[in-house]
């Protein structure tokens, strides 16, 4: 095993963690909503773009963007129909609801594009960079770089603009914030709107590295939820941060020890953790 | 009126004994009882949660699972008989539910939920990669059920002979929820979940009732899977596929939570569906995510809350039944 090539592959997968869980980070502190059907948006996001170059033979460039937009519109009747809900705070309902939701489009996606895996190909995966021993694909790097930018961009925008401060403002007490004039009902379309881009453009970026299936949900995201919670309830520093640890222990797990266990490994990591601090590292 | 609500309930399902003679003993009939019966009994499981701690587990399926596979496990490598692999179930069930009971002691609403399933995801993969359990291939060939007292009972593996144990199996489920929401803990557990505070004041211990009230849960989904390892001879790993628990949740908030015929009647509209009214297994997929979401957001009481609307909209003076809310 080479020590620098696992730690590479550690920033890689964390990179990817970090970005699919992005979304639900902010969805998850601002609305307090847990969105079970994040999975089945992975898969749809995967789905769309690969639909678009497949279908309508565009490039995997213009894909990805579309795919984001397709993920976006449905974020946003998706949040309408919940509105009733989210807006009451009946968080056990919703985490229900989300769930029949994604059971809706695994089986939906599976009636439209057929249960058979396709092969979502990005150009930037079959470039590599070599150096000796040690090697990753261009693929690798626009992820990582997009990791970091998209955290960036969202850390400033929740901190330093009046947009974040009304997201901040609606997770912190939505009634109150309202007594201000504040809309949270559009918040909380905004807040879900960018958890359906967010996991699409996750998906634009990660999906190519293996077949994608129409019941890949749950498995494809499952680290996602360690990522949610271990980086602490709606942190977006933590769940950056969570992200990575994540990804180098899942390489090195992998490498070291078992690759068939490494999410029971990884999960068995998040309840020791909740044993100790049952609301997530990062927790106020 | 009230008062005669909980017999004619039970009477109703005892007489659901004779649905599949009357409507003329078909194999497939047969076949939908048995199954409504297996798994209405594990919606119980989850019910019990749900319904009285306010909680959504996730992780029922593990319970379904460990029984099933203790089961099929001692029925195939120690010939063991139905009672004594029924007992077997029952203990693994309740160790888990131990375990995975203290895991999650600190923890509500959602993180609860995070966990509950992350242990399901846990248990799956072990069970995938164990050849102690058989790996991705299960277990195959599980004898018929023997189930017999002073040398009489049941010795058999088609659904018209698991019938009545299926339907004595509900009877129980039935018997031991109707207890349990006047026992001591049932009440202590609503008044957890409905005003923590009061609770608290008249000296409730919230984390004790709700390890207990999970602990207990556990055997009853357990029972439904190791009836079901008998019913199919075979038990694998797909019996942690999400199927099973978008299941377990439609039939409890279908009818309505809290009501003792709720997920039975759940069950029952799901698998009629499944079975005589079937449109592909993805097109099935759709219904049942779609009636599951669909009813929490236009009837979040389940369609006894669509009843009461309508009968409200007839300037009936029939009282609303309240709804606990959670902030």
């Amino acid at each position: 095993m080479n020590l620098v090539q696992q730690l590479i592959n550690g920033l890689v997968l964390g990179s990817g963690y970090a970005l699919i869980a992005i979304g639900w980070t902010l969805l998850l502190g601002a609305a307090r909503l847990v969105n079970f059907a994040h999975g089945q948006l992975y898969m749809l996001g995967a789905f769309a773009a690969w639909a678009a170059m497949d279908r309508l033979g565009v490039s995997y460039f213009l894909a990805v963007p579309i795919a984001v937009f397709v993920l976006g519109v449905l974020g946003v009747l998706l949040q309408l129909m919940m509105l009733r809900p989210v807006m009451q705070q009946n968080l056990t309902s919703l985490m229900i609801v989300t769930l029949g939701f994604g059971y809706v489009f695994q089986g939906g996606a599976a009636r439209i594009f057929g249960g058979n895996p396709q092969t979502f190909v990005s150009p930037l995966q079959s470039a590599n960079i070599r150096f000796g021993e040690i090697w990753f694909t261009w693929q690798d790097v626009v992820t990582l770089v997009g990791t970091l930018l998209l955290f960036a961009v969202l850390w400033l925008v929740l901190n330093r603009t009046r947009t974040g401060a009304l997201v901040r403002s609606v997770a912190e007490d939505p009634k109150l914030a309202q007594l201000f004039g504040i809309n949270a009902s559009l918040v909380y379309v905004g807040v879900f709107v960018f958890e359906c881009a967010a996991v699409a453009l996750g998906a634009g970026l990660v999906a190519p590295r293996s077949p994608i299936l129409a019941s890949m949900g749950f498995d494809e995201v499952i680290l996602t939820f360690v990522v949610v919670v271990l980086g602490g309830i709606g942190s977006v520093g933590g769940s950056l941060l969570a992200g990575f640890g994540l990804g180098m222990f899942t390489a090195l797990f992998g490498a070291l020890v078992s690759p068939a266990y490494t999410t029971a490994a990884a999960f068995l990591l998040l309840l020791a953790v909740l044993l100790m601090r049952p609301r997530g590292l990062a927790a106020r | 009126m009230k008062k005669f609500a909980t017999p004619a309930a039970l009477l109703i399902a005892a007489l659901a004994y004779f649905v599949p003679a009357l409507s003329g003993g078909a194999p497939v009939v047969y076949a939908a009882c048995t199954a409504i019966a297996i798994l209405a009994v594990m919606s119980y499981g989850a019910d019990l949660i749900l319904s009285y701690l306010g909680e959504v587990s996730l992780g029922h399926t593990i319970f379904w699972a460990a029984g099933g596979y203790a089961a099929s496990l001692l029925a195939v490598n120690a010939g063991w008989n139905g009672w004594q692999t029924a007992g077997a179930a029952i203990v693994v069930a309740v160790v888990l539910a131990g375990v995975l009971g203290l895991a999650t002691l600190r923890t509500r609403e959602f993180v609860f939920s995070l966990v509950t399933y992350a242990a399901a995801v846990v248990a799956m993969e072990v069970t995938f990669n164990w050849s102690f359990l058989g790996g991705s291939d299960g277990v195959v060939g599980v004898p018929p059920l023997e189930l017999t007292i002073f040398g009489k009972g049941i010795n058999g593996a088609g659904d018209a002979a698991l019938w009545p144990v299926a339907w004595g199996l509900l009877m129980l489920t039935l018997l031991f929820i109707q207890r349990f929401r006047h026992s001591r803990l049932g009440t202590s557990a609503l008044m957890v979940q409905m005003n923590p505070d009061l609770a608290q004041a008249l000296g409730v211990d919230a984390r004790a009732v709700r390890f207990l009230v999970f602990v207990a849960s556990a055997p009853i989904s357990a029972l439904a899977g190791w009836l079901y390892a008998y019913q199919r001879a075979y038990v694998g790993p797909d019996m942690f596929e999400s199927y099973f628990l978008v299941l377990m949740l439609t039939a409890i908030v279908i009818v309505g939570r809290r009501l003792l015929l709720g997920p039975l009647i759940g069950t029952s509209l799901i698998i009629v569906q499944q079975t005589f009214f079937s449109i592909g297994g993805d097109g099935d997929k759709i219904v049942l995510g779609a009636v599951l979401a669909g009813i929490l957001l236009l009837w979040p009481r389940g369609l006894i809350g669509l009843w009461d609307a309508l009968a409200v909209s007839r300037r009936s003076s029939r009282p609303r039944p309240s709804e606990p809310t959670r902030s």
